[in-house]
């Protein structure tokens, strides 16, 4: 009864972090999983083995990591470094600093650079490959309006979203200036932007259990294109609680994505056909962070408090592996009512 | 007289008789005396006859001489016939034939002569012959090898000798030519294992005898070459069956390795030659550099390679046995060790304290066990899954049976209703499921004396505790019961007294809710505000009633337009949109006061947002968005395109968001309606779900105000700096002046 876990929401890593997740990410090349916490740790799960494979400590909470290839990655860490890490030998060196709290970080394969937002307004490209110290690795700073709270690459287009709902699109090719500098669609706070895996657009999400699937195109025939959807609310009678939207994952077969929020929901969307494809069952806390495995066939699920209600007594923080099966994410052909007679 | 006087004998006798009749006629004259005359007569026969034998004498010794001499000649002759082996044919044929000592004189002299200078031929082919014999001996035995007499030995000069000689050197020729062979043998058997070692030949040969650098011809054949040759080959065999067996040593181990790992074939490809040698004898090895210290090292590289991708491949293959055995222990549900955690085996080997294949081994060996073990228990397992299937089913049903909607038809009812019905015709099953279950597990333990662990826990412990619940959800449903008769009779009694009669369900069922759901606040909320008489919830009905208030008095002028602008998806009319105004306000007001737990709960009656998608409203929220974002630059493009989504799709698109929202709305219902099963509520939930919706009401307050003209807002200048979740965590504040500045 109560000694048997739910099965409906996936095997349960063991050795989770001790306080809240800030991210998951899924290895290009492996079932390897890194996550990020607030516990000043960043651990390395082999996700299929369900093995906690090594663990790192830093100076303070990390805020993201990221895969450099797979003995190797990155962090972005609240006492304003920028760390890469060698799984093989536990070892970690610093790759620079910023000047505040650095919230997000991406690696780009396409040009080999670490990107790193923070909240002091900046993004700093760095170029890990230099000999350890600032001086080496960084390749420029750029200001941003405001404090950057969420990065996403495809290609060479780089989005970012920061606070006061900005969202400047960069050609990594060209770091001078923004390609684009838009506001959010959405009125609210910005939690989390994701790239289509087809590097056409992107897709943001906010506080306001919404999410706006954007295009970088800006023809018009593109921008129609351009639209937004409710989700993570409750309707009781009439009423609605929102939840904020803290993750989207785009799955890497089908294109098709998952959302998770405050509500301990995860959604999958076929964006295309503007459709749901599947509601998973609810998660003990909020979804801190979602990611799928590089076929698609895993979902990694932190299932952690956010912090969206301040200090107080919560679900222990877990991370949830659970398998995908085809229908939950592979898109539904659209089907088309009878024209209204 | 002629004659006579030819003869000088005759002549002498005549000049003596004439002497002789002088002297008469002078001693006649004389008148000597007769024993004068035959005195002197005597003496002069005397003198004459000592003259002869004299003479005679002399000729005599001269012929004695002369045979001497030939008989000197002819021993001489002989001699040398004889050292040369011939016998002295004409010799005594010449003594025949000659008729006087000089003419066989004169022949032997020839003969001898003739037979020296032959003689004297024969020497100088012997001197030749032994020449070549002492030459060829010379290189055979060399320099220091005893001499040989370089005189030829005169006595012996036959053609036997010479014949002899002749064998000799031919013997020595032949011996020297096999030697010659022999040494061309080994020089080529060095040469092989030269090429095979990988070794320098020229070099090797020239260590062993300068001379083999130069021509055939002049090769030295000497004993020792012979002999160095040798042992230089011995020492390189040697070497050869050392190297070689280093390198079969190496070729097994990377067969193994191969084997163990499953090597693809284009990784053995380079070395298959080496492989195939693993059982060649030393003489089958042959192959130019293959026992090079280069190659070896080669081979010795790949092998540690292979060794080492090995010991992580092991510690892989032992870490996925080991993963094996654990998922096999949880397919199993039995509790693995704990001192073999993978982490522990993980460092274990890479630290070498753990021999990665006797882990293996060990593990192999326990997946053997537990397999054994597995046909034991699987019966058992297989009644446990039941069971335990048959809870949650029962559990399920009792949550069903709680709900008061469960015959509303919607979409799947049919689906749960069947459910159900199995679900009813399983539990019924269930307490004898349990007795056999029961039965079958103390058989097992008795059988094999030890307790029968479910995921570590003892199963009949298990079993023992669910009967227990049982029994306790028996006596709770009776107590129940007799509390509804009770309240039926209370009811009664009121009815009588007040004519009308609450329902007792609605009552019921707002308890039931309160005390079952661990996390439903909105169930909570609805069933509070149903049912008014439920003390507790009297705070909270309250509450929005002091936010209208609130929104009533000072913010009348800004809400009015931020309530228009901000109008994103709110088209059901009047009331909700009233209730936005509300929700706006307060936040404002909420964030003035730094907020609090009691705050936010106030917002949650203030329905945020409306129902998503309902027929109308995606539309309209669009249109209403467009008028948000006027504001900015891409006010025209925007504008054109929402009016396009408008037009467009009006049948399509509202519609099927209508479906998934009636989904998702059944499954919030399921999904609330689960944690009541959970026997003890967990406490702290109840307030997250309530205070939740606080949050997102809280930060839309920025983006209306950057809407309304700001001036009103400039005291709160302090509080407009909007924060995420993560800021607000790690205690992150903005400098004043930038807020200021983005403001």
């Amino acid at each position: 009864m109560t000694a048997v876990p739910a099965p409906t929401l996936g095997r349960e890593l063991s050795n989770s972090p001790l306080d809240g997740i800030t991210n998951l990410r899924f290895s290009n090349t492996s079932d390897h999983l890194l996550v990020s916490s607030w516990d000043k740790s960043v651990r390395l799960y082999d996700a299929s083995a369900n093995v906690l494979k090594g663990e790192f400590r830093h100076g303070g909470a990390v805020l993201d990591c990221c895969f450099h290839d797979e003995s190797s990655g990155f962090t972005a860490c609240i006492d304003s470094n920028v760390r890469r890490m060698v799984f093989n030998y536990g070892k970690e060196d610093i790759l620079g600093r910023h000047d505040g709290p650095v919230r997000c970080l991406e690696y780009s394969y396409a040009t080999g650079q670490v990107i790193t937002g923070s909240w002091d307004k900046t993004l700093k490209c760095w170029d890990p490959r230099g000999a350890s110290g600032q001086e080496r690795t960084l390749l420029g700073t750029y200001t941003q309006p405001e404090r950057v709270y969420s990065l996403s690459l495809v290609g060479h287009r780089l989005v970012v979203a920061t606070a006061g709902r900005h969202v400047n699109v960069y050609d990594l090719r060209n770091m001078s200036q923004p390609e684009q500098r838009r506001e959010s669609s959405l009125k609210y706070q910005t939690r989390c932007v994701r790239c289509y895996p087809n590097g056409t657009g992107y897709a943001l999400s906010s506080v306001e259990g919404r999410v706006a699937m954007e295009f970088f195109d800006l023809s018009e025939a593109s921008q129609a294109k351009k639209y937004a959807f409710k989700c993570h609310r409750k309707s009781e009678a009439g009423r609605d609680i929102v939840y904020p939207v803290n993750a989207i994952t785009f799955h890497p077969i089908y294109a098709t994505f998952a959302t998770g929020g405050c509500d301990g929901i995860v959604n999958v969307w076929d964006g295309n056909n503007k459709k749901r494809l599947y509601q998973y069952a609810k998660y003990p806390t909020s979804i801190a962070a979602l990611s799928f495995s590089r076929d698609g066939r895993l979902l990694a699920v932190a299932s952690s408090y956010t912090f969206e209600e301040g200090d107080k007594p919560h679900e222990p923080d877990t991370i949830f592996i659970r398998s995908v099966n085809e229908v939950e994410v592979k898109p539904k052909p659209k089907v088309y009512p009878n024209p209204p007679a | 007289m002629l004659n006579i006087q030819n003869d000088p004998h005759l002549q002498v006798e005549t000049t003596c008789g004439s002497l002789l009749y002088e002297l008469q006629i002078i001693w006649d004259e004389v008148g000597e005396s007769e024993t004068d005359r035959d005195k002197m007569l005597l003496q002069l026969e005397q003198e004459c006859l000592e003259l002869y034998r004299k003479k005679v004498d002399q000729a005599n010794r001269c012929r004695a001489q002369l045979r001497q001499t030939i008989a000197d000649s002819e021993a001489e002759l002989a001699s040398i016939c004889s050292t040369m082996g011939e016998r002295p044919l004409n010799s005594r044929q010449s003594k025949q034939k000659a008729g006087s000592l000089k003419e066989e004189l004169r022949i032997i002299l020839m003969q001898l002569e003739q037979m020296q200078m032959r003689k004297l031929e024969r020497k100088k082919q012997f001197s030749e012959i032994l020449e070549q014999i002492q030459k060829v001996s010379t290189e055979i035995r060399g320099s220091t090898g005893y001499n040989l007499t370089k005189e030829v030995d005169e006595t012996d000069l036959s053609t036997r000798k010479l014949a002899e000689l002749q064998l000799q050197l031919q013997a020595l020729q032949n011996e020297k030519s096999d030697r010659l062979k022999q040494v061309m043998q080994l020089l080529n058997n060095l040469k092989s294992l030269c090429s095979v070692l990988g070794l320098d030949f020229k070099q090797t040969v020239n260590e062993i005898h300068p001379n083999f650098a130069g021509s055939e011809e002049t090769y030295s054949i000497s004993d020792d070459t012979l002999q160095s040759l040798e042992s230089s080959i011995k020492r390189l065999r040697g070497l050869k069956v050392q190297k070689m067996q280093r390198l079969q040593d190496l070729s097994t181990t990377m067969l193994e390795l191969w084997n163990l790992m499953d090597s693809p074939v284009e990784e053995q490809q380079p070395f298959q030659h080496v492989t195939c040698n693993v059982a060649a004898s030393e003489d089958e090895l042959n192959t130019p550099g293959m026992l090079s210290s280069d190659f070896i090292k080669n081979v010795e590289a790949e092998v540690s390679r292979l060794e080492h991708l090995k010991s992580s491949k092991m510690k892989e293959l032992v870490l996925k046995k080991r993963s094996e055995l654990e998922e096999m222990c949880r397919r199993l549900h039995l509790v693995p060790e704990t001192d073999s955690e993978i982490e522990y085996l993980t460092e274990a080997i890479e630290s070498g304290a753990l021999d990665p294949s006797s882990l293996l081994e060990q593990v192999e060996l326990e997946i053997a066990k537990i397999k054994e073990e597995s046909f034991s228990r699987k019966e058992i397992l297989d009644r446990v899954e039941k069971w335990l299937y048959a809870c949650e089913e029962e559990s399920w049903l009792e949550e069903y049976n709680m709900d008061e909607n469960r015959y509303n038809a919607g979409r799947g009812a049919h689906l749960i209703l069947k459910r159900a019905e199995k679900a009813r015709a399983l539990v019924n099953k269930l307490p004898g499921m349990v007795t056999a279950l029961v039965a079958k597990a103390t058989a097992w333990e008795n059988e094999r004396g030890i307790e029968f662990m479910y995921d570590g826990i003892p199963l009949l412990s298990m079993v023992e505790e669910y009967t227990l619940l049982c029994q306790e959800k028996e006596h709770e449903r009776i107590r129940q019961r007799e509390q509804k008769k009770l309240q039926g009779q209370l009811m009664t009694e009121q009815e009588a007294l007040f004519g009308s009669k609450p329902s007792p369900l609605k009552l019921q069922s707002g308890k039931k809710t309160s005390r079952m759901s661990n996390g439903s606040g909105i169930n909570r909320r609805q069933s509070s505000s149903s049912s008014s008489s439920v003390g507790g919830t009297m705070l909270q009905t309250q509450r929005p009633d002091s936010v209208q208030s609130a929104r009533a008095t000072p913010y009348s002028g800004p809400k009015k337009k931020g309530d228009q602008n901000d109008d994103l998806d709110d088209d059901s009319g009047a009331p909700s949109s009233n209730v936005r105004k509300g929700l706006d306000l307060a936040d404002i007001l909420v964030r003035a006061n730094s907020f609090n737990g009691h705050e936010a709960e106030s917002h949650i009656i203030r329905r945020p947002f409306s129902p998503v998608f309902s027929q109308r409203s995606p539309r309209v929220n669009i249109e209403n968005s467009i008028e948000n974002q006027n504001r900015s630059y891409k006010d025209v493009p925007e504008k054109k395109i929402f009016l396009k989504n408008d037009l467009s799709p009006k049948t399509t698109a509202p519609i099927e968001p209508t479906i998934t929202l009636l989904k998702a709305t059944t499954d919030v219902d399921e999904e609330n309606m689960t944690p009541k099963v959970v026997p003890i509520p967990p406490p702290l939930t109840t307030p997250s779900t309530v205070s939740r919706p606080m949050e997102t009401a809280m930060t839309p307050a920025l983006p209306l105000r950057g809407g309304i003209n700001g001036g009103d807002l400039e005291e709160e200048i302090e509080e407009e700096v909007e924060y995420s979740f993560e800021e607000k965590r790690a205690g992150f504040v903005v400098p004043n002046t930038n807020a200021k500045r983005y403001l």
